[in-house]
């Protein structure tokens, strides 16, 4: 167990492809951190420079404070579950977990205890003796969670181990995965692109977004304060809406999109110096205006409304712009498609993004 | 289209059965024959039933020297056979193996250079590099001995390209999970990819072995020593003794014990076989 460090790393692939610039970030002993982000942002290239399978093109790696850009991945000590399981599939469970340990000399009685502990945690006892392919996905990517924990490394990497499973069983395994991380209190490092997989496992979050980190947070952090645009719109579903905002003569009057308008004092919509993007989130819109909390006001066109059953999210259109609006509202609202209706984000609800950069102002 | 008629269904069993009899008639002509004196196969009607002389003939094929075949038992030939055919196909696939674990796994200049070079070597038979092949062998002093039979019959560029192309569906997170393992490059061949090509290995065996069993024309050219012969030769030579009536009875008895290795290892190795043509556990 130790903490992790990454320092200005970057990649760069044969022929300039640049995959990650300027990475760092701590990683505490013992933290869950979950690297997130849409395909080909760079999380997985990041994961496996840690893990050694990748080449560190610049910056420095430090794993329990030893830099170990030149380290093999076998002598890093970390362990890896990957998302097609990858268990060596002519040996039997209890050989695929062994096969590490032998290889670093360990003594036998060991060896055995090891994977006799982890087999109890896993509950994978009855399953020792099969072959991989005798087992379904989810007791595979046990089997490999298993070969990661007996090798008592200094962190676990996580490279989207349960993107292969169906909906139900992911849900299942997550609550696993972080009852493991509890009980084992190692390092975690868990790429996904799934940001409720993100939200529900992580201690903190790094977003990513092409290349470069975005933000890094506590989950709930990240979706009360987003520092960018992109991490805004990332986390959270369904994801939050955005109006656009221009100054006509700086500080006097804001351009708004037709349908939008502040009926109030706004503090910091009223003073923007340049355009920007107002964002608010499904989940935050009233369909009643509050007393003395002014915020923005719509005039909204409903397209159609998806029960979900413990609430309803209303698709609408804003007659000033393409992108229409998401309302999260209780169940019992099912409003009719074509029928108007009004919706209030607070003051306090409002996210405002510079156009130009994405920086959150 | 799957017809259910009666008539068509009896032609179709006609033809078949007509293949299988053509197929298998010369093989019984051959065992039947390897049973008869010389002189009944000389007079007409040839014998369609086995005669009595069985145990003679292939005891005296198995141990005793025959004239006819330069005065060689058929069970030294065929240990000379069996050795160089065994030879041949360890070589090979040990040789293949190695090769296409290099192309695959390892980064090294002119790789895909080197790669097409032994792609290349697909195209050149035995027959045409035979000469250059021969005055090599010769150099060496390899004449007459059972290195000269098998090394230079070991390279095999389609072995090669077969392992190239198995261990290319191997998928990258299994060699990338043996690093993690600690597993260094001979321990992943090893451990993790001999085992994995288990039926492919198999299905070569098969097919290789038959190839070195069948032998003729290196063996030809590079022995001159009788204790060196093959089987393969040996029946060749029987057939052609010159100013005498060729032993028809002897012939036949070699040929069969000619065909036995072959099929026993067909046998023991077919479920292998066939798993390795249809199987893709990875």
């Amino acid at each position: 167990m130790a903490q992790v460090e990454i320092r200005n790393l970057g990649k760069v692939y044969p022929g300039k492809v640049r995959a990650v610039s300027g990475a760092s970030a701590d990683i505490a002993d013992g933290e869950f951190i979950v690297l997130v982000g849409p395909s080909g942002c760079g999380k997985s290239t990041i994961l496996r420079m840690i893990a050694g399978l990748e080449e560190v093109s610049e910056g420095d790696l430090f794993i329990g404070g030893d830099r170990v850009n030149d380290l093999e991945p076998g002598e890093r000590d970390i362990a890896m579950v990957f998302q097609n399981y990858a268990l060596y599939p002519h040996m039997t469970v209890r050989r695929n977990m062994e096969y590490g340990l032998r290889n670093e000399g360990l003594p036998k009685d060991q060896i055995a205890a090891r994977i006799a502990e982890a087999a109890r945690t896993l509950r994978l006892e009855e399953y020792l003796d099969r072959k991989p392919r005798q087992l379904s996905g989810g007791q595979r990517q046990r089997v490999a969670m298993g070969r990661a924990i007996v090798r008592e490394p200094k962190a676990f990497l996580f490279d989207e181990p349960l993107s292969n499973l169906d909906a139900k069983l992911r849900t299942q395994l997550r609550a696993e995965l972080r009852a493991l991380h509890v009980r084992l209190g190692a390092t975690f490092i868990y790429v996904t692109h799934d940001q409720v997989e993100a939200m529900s496992l992580a201690d903190r979050i790094i977003v990513m977004n092409a290349g470069q980190i975005e933000q890094i947070g506590a989950p709930l952090e990240l979706y009360q304060k987003p520092a960018t645009r992109f991490v805004a719109e990332f986390i959270g579903t369904p994801a939050m809406n955005f109006v656009e905002a221009r100054p006509v003569t700086a500080g006097l009057k804001i351009d708004l999109p037709e349908g939008a308008s502040l009926p109030g004092p706004c503090a910091m919509v009223d003073q923007l110096a340049a355009p920007a993007h107002i964002g608010f989130r499904p989940e935050d819109l009233v369909l009643e205006p509050q007393d003395g909390a002014a915020g923005l006001r719509l005039d909204l066109q409903v397209m159609f409304a998806e029960q979900l059953g413990a609430d309803t999210v209303i698709h609408a259109r804003l007659a000033g712009q393409s992108d229409p609006v998401t309302i999260r509202v209780e169940s019992a609202q099912n409003p009719a498609p074509g029928a108007t209706m009004t919706a209030y984000a607070p003051n306090a609800a409002l996210h405002v993004f510079d156009a130009a950069t994405g920086q959150r102002l | 289209m799957v017809e259910n008629r009666f008539y068509l269904t009896v032609l179709t069993h006609a033809v078949l059965i007509t293949g299988v009899f053509f197929l298998c008639f010369p093989v019984w002509m051959a065992l039947v024959a390897s049973t008869h004196p010389a002189s009944a196969l000389s007079s007409t009607p040839i014998p369609l039933w086995f005669g009595d002389q069985g145990w003679e003939n292939y005891s005296q094929l198995l141990s005793g020297g025959l004239p006819e075949a330069g005065g060689v038992p058929v069970g030294q030939m065929m240990l000379n056979s069996g050795l160089m055919a065994l030879g041949i196909t360890f070589g090979k696939i040990a040789v293949s193996v190695l090769a296409a674990y290099a192309i695959v796994y390892f980064r090294f200049p002119f790789r895909m250079v080197f790669f097409w070079l032994i792609f290349l070597t697909l195209m050149l038979p035995v027959e045409v590099r035979i000469l250059p092949t021969y005055d090599v062998i010769t150099k060496l002093g390899m004449l007459n001995s059972y290195q000269g039979l098998i090394i230079p019959l070991i390279a095999s560029a389609t072995a090669t390209f077969l392992f190239r192309q198995f261990f290319m569906t191997i998928p990258d997170e299994l060699v990338e999970a043996a690093r993690i393992d600690r597993a260094g490059p001979l321990r992943f061949f090893w451990d993790i990819l001999l085992p994995l090509s288990r039926t492919n290995i198999a299905a070569l065996f098969i097919i290789l072995f038959i190839y070195g069993w069948n032998q003729y024309l290196w063996p030809l050219i590079i022995t001159s020593d009788e204790s060196l012969y093959t089987v393969v030769m040996g029946i060749q030579r029987m057939v052609n003794s010159g100013e005498q009536l060729p032993v028809w009875h002897y012939i036949m008895g070699t040929a069969v014990l000619a065909m036995v290795p072959p099929v026993i290892v067909v046998v023991a190795m077919q479920k292998l076989f066939v798993k390795g043509l249809v199987e893709s556990e990875k």
